[in-house]
């Protein structure tokens, strides 16, 4: 290993200016994926060897500035303050070059050196801008390299750029923003107040800039270092201008003004832009709606129409395989137990979910990376807002119906932390695909023709409860507070395969990951505690739990073997059929067989209403717990969902029952 | 309340919120903490900056500054200040 010879390179940038699409680039699937230690914030690393040097690239959050706001801002900044990277790409887009350069303006304050990475500029022609590159490097007096990620164009000269810039053979002399005119003279007086008390490992400008902006990180702790006389007088300066901030940010538009000037050439004024006309369209509730339901419809009969005979044929293979193996393991019951029903049945069936979500994911990354995901975002804000969550909550929401694991990380591009927490806590009401294939598969067998109603009544019963839950806890929870929703709808675009391809892949090994190695215990603990001391189910461990528990079941109308499987249910859906499967000795006959014979209509209602709104698996629950941190909401959303769920039950149940069902 | 004024002012302050879309402005201030007038400065929208609503029919806002389209919650968007820029009808927006 040659670690202490690679060089460190950050990879900074706002959202929406092809940041992953470079990252992806340099780094392929040599990338690892993580957390900021103790922040629920994606850290991505990757290396790029280039001429025998090692490049360790570290994508840091999409920031649109760094201010101690945003987790994300925060941990960008203290990165590259802390680690101190050998060079900073700044990935800029060239269509709208104002916003990005605005980043660079804070970035430039940070001491590390920084290149420019101005990518898109094939869409900044398009809308008829057309930037000079070079004249741009001359006034920002850092080195500027044109790309179009998307195209793969660029590369190559921006590595070159990052080696020639770390060698230090390339002369670096950054032009800074200044505060705005009317404030020159407190940013001296702050300086000469500050100067002698910051660390050398800071830009006395930055320093200044941050105490004029406010930021409540950088004044604690100055206010920790500087005497308190003089500290007073920085109070007191900062009284008699409390627009300072404002003229932070005028310097740093005057700066950036002065750059696009120097630099941007406009040829075609108003032109109807692709985004314009589709938007007219998309973003209108008459239309958005409607249209954003048919999209949804879509992806599901696509996803259910190319996955399902893949299930089915995995489903096979797995039958086969254990057909296969079996004989060679007859001499041991335990063994043969615990492979052919512990682990090919249990968590062999979560692995034939793969081909449906497979193609649900790919679907669902198609219309983020073409940016319909926040026209959805943008149409739904209203609806989410009565439940106390905003537009973005829903796209967690949709990935929740390919499983729920994927759906709670998706939870973090929500910035605020409450909103955070309660999509979260209402992910699991959002049925997963497990949920609905038992669902599918018990309604079936009990309801026959009037499965389909079933189904749609209960799926429909979920999504009301999850939206009433959202209601009555935000109203609980939240109150007044205000939600700021401010998102950028970025243009539409082309797919990007590469992109796409690599969203899809974190997904799904982040299911296959968590699912897998969890349910692969627990099948086996499952299939174990079912069996021992004798060997038989009656008698077992898990036997004579249910048996205990009976009584609870009582008023839900379950047996003791319904309520086991239910409680199978938490190490993956699916193992609820395999329990059933089981219990009730299914044996050849077929689940479907069986089933009518030993499951009343009133009972199967309420079981299938519990199980719709049951503690979510064990993958999920522990990914909960993960993004929620503290024991707190994920403790109350887990007792909410067990009540809930029981309560909901006896309600079907005796409904059923009253009704003659 | 300020926007019942505009009728008789072209020029006055009007909240965001109040243009039709279409409409144009000169971002005059943003009120409110620090933090969402930093953030909104982040994307443009600050003191002196030209601002379109593209889309504004209850919900949240669509408002577009230099290439970039940004959508704003309402009660953000009360806190924008805005001079309304005279009404030429740009024929950006297809019929």
């Amino acid at each position: 290993m040659t670690a202490g010879k690679d060089l460190l390179v950050a990879l900074a940038g706002q959202p929406n200016v092809g940041k992953s699409t470079v990252f992806n680039l340099l780094t392929g699937l040599s990338q690892h994926v993580g957390n900021w230690p103790g922040k629920t914030v994606e850290k991505k690393e990757g290396f790029y060897s280039a001429n025998g040097k090692r490049i360790k690239i570290v994508d840091l959050p999409g920031s649109y500035s760094l201010t101690a706001y945003s987790e994300e801002e925060k941990i960008a900044r203290d990165f590259i303050i802390n680690e101190r990277p050998d060079a900073v790409v700044l990935m800029a887009n060239a269509s709208a070059l104002e916003r990005s350069l605005y980043l660079l303006a804070e970035l430039l304050l940070l001491k590390a050196p920084v290149i420019v990475a101005l990518n898109m500029m094939d869409v900044a022609e398009q809308q008829g801008m057309r930037i000079d590159a070079r004249l741009l490097e001359q006034y920002l007096g850092v080195p500027v390299i044109s790309m179009v990620a998307s195209k793969n164009r660029g590369t190559k000269a921006l590595i070159s750029e990052i080696l020639l810039l770390s060698e230090g053979k390339k002369e670096y002399l950054p032009s800074l923003a200044d505060v705005s005119e009317d404030h020159k003279e407190i940013f001296l007086e702050l300086s000469d107040i500050l100067g002698q008390y910051i660390s050398p490992a800071y830009l006395t400008k930055w320093i200044i800039t941050k105490i004029m902006e406010g930021d409540p990180d950088v004044t604690a702790k100055m206010s920790g270092t500087v005497p308190q006389d003089s500290w007073n007088k920085v109070q007191s300066l900062l009284r008699k201008h409390e627009d300072s901030l404002l003229a932070v940010v005028k310097g740093r538009y005057d700066w950036i003004e002065g750059a696009v000037r120097a630099s941007l050439s406009e040829f075609k004024r108003g032109q109807i832009l692709l985004t314009d006309r589709l938007d007219h369209v998309l973003t209108r509730p008459i239309f958005g709606i409607p249209i954003l339901l048919g999209v949804l419809a879509l992806v599901f009969s696509l996803t259910y129409g190319m996955g399902l005979p893949l299930q089915e044929l995995l489903e096979a293979l797995m039958n086969s395989f254990a057909g296969w193996v079996e004989p060679l393991l007859e001499r041991s019951f335990w063994l043969r137990g615990i492979i052919i029903d512990g682990l090919l049945a249990g968590a062999g069936t979560v692995l034939t979910f793969l081909p449906v979500l497979f193609f649900f994911f790919a679907a669902m990354a198609f219309l983020e990376d073409v940016g319909y995901m926040a026209r959805a975002a943008f149409v739904m804000d209203r609806f989410m807002h009565v439940i106390g969550l905003h537009g973005k909550s829903f796209l967690p929401f949709c990935l929740g119906f390919g499983c729920n694991v994927p759906a709670v990380m998706g939870a973090r591009i929500l910035e605020s932390g409450r909103i955070r927490f309660l999509t979260i806590f209402l992910t699991p009401f959002v049925p997963c695909t497990a949920k609905l294939a038992v669902v599918t598969l018990i309604a079936a067998a009990i309801f026959g023709k009037n499965a389909l109603i079933m189904l749609w009544v209960l799926v429909a019963g979920n999504i009301l409860i999850l939206g009433l839950s959202g209601f009555i806890a935000s109203k609980l929870l939240f109150k007044r507070q205000h939600m700021p929703f401010i998102m950028e709808l970025p243009f539409y675009h082309r797919p990007n395969p590469r992109t796409i391809g690599i969203i899809v892949w974190k997904r799904i090994t982040a299911f296959i990951k968590k699912a897998g190695t969890i349910i692969v215990i627990f099948s086996v603990v499952l299939w174990l505690f079912s069996h021992i001391p004798g060997g038989n189910i009656e008698d077992s461990v898990l036997g004579s739990l249910g048996r205990f528990i009976e009584p609870i079941g009582h008023p839900i109308g379950l047996d003791w073997k319904m309520i086991v499987a239910l409680l199978a249910s938490i190490t993956a859906k699916e193992n609820s059929i395999a329990a059933l499967g089981v219990l009730y000795g299914v044996g050849d006959e077929g689940i479907r067989g069986v089933l009518p014979g030993v499951m009343g209509s009133a009972s199967a209602l309420s079981f299938l209403v519990i199980l719709m709104l049951f503690v979510p698996c064990i993958a999920t629950l522990v990914v909960m717990k993960q993004e929620m941190g503290g024991w707190r909401w994920f403790l109350s959303s887990f007792f909410f969902m067990l009540v809930l769920s029981y309560l909901s039950g006896m309600a079907a149940y005796r409904f059923a029952v009253m009704v003659g069902l | 309340m300020l926007w019942k004024e505009r009728n008789d002012m072209g020029n006055d302050l009007i909240p965001l919120i109040v243009l039709k879309e279409g409409e144009e402005g000169i971002v005059h201030m943003v009120s409110g903490g620090l933090g969402l007038i930093g953030r909104l400065a982040s994307l443009g929208i600050t003191s002196g900056m030209r601002v379109k609503v593209v889309r504004n029919i209850g919900g949240p806002l669509i408002i577009t500054t230099n290439g970039t389209r940004i959508a704003i919650g309402r009660g953000q968007a009360q806190k924008i200040m805005i001079r309304p820029l005279a009404a030429v009808k740009v024929q950006a927006d297809i019929a």
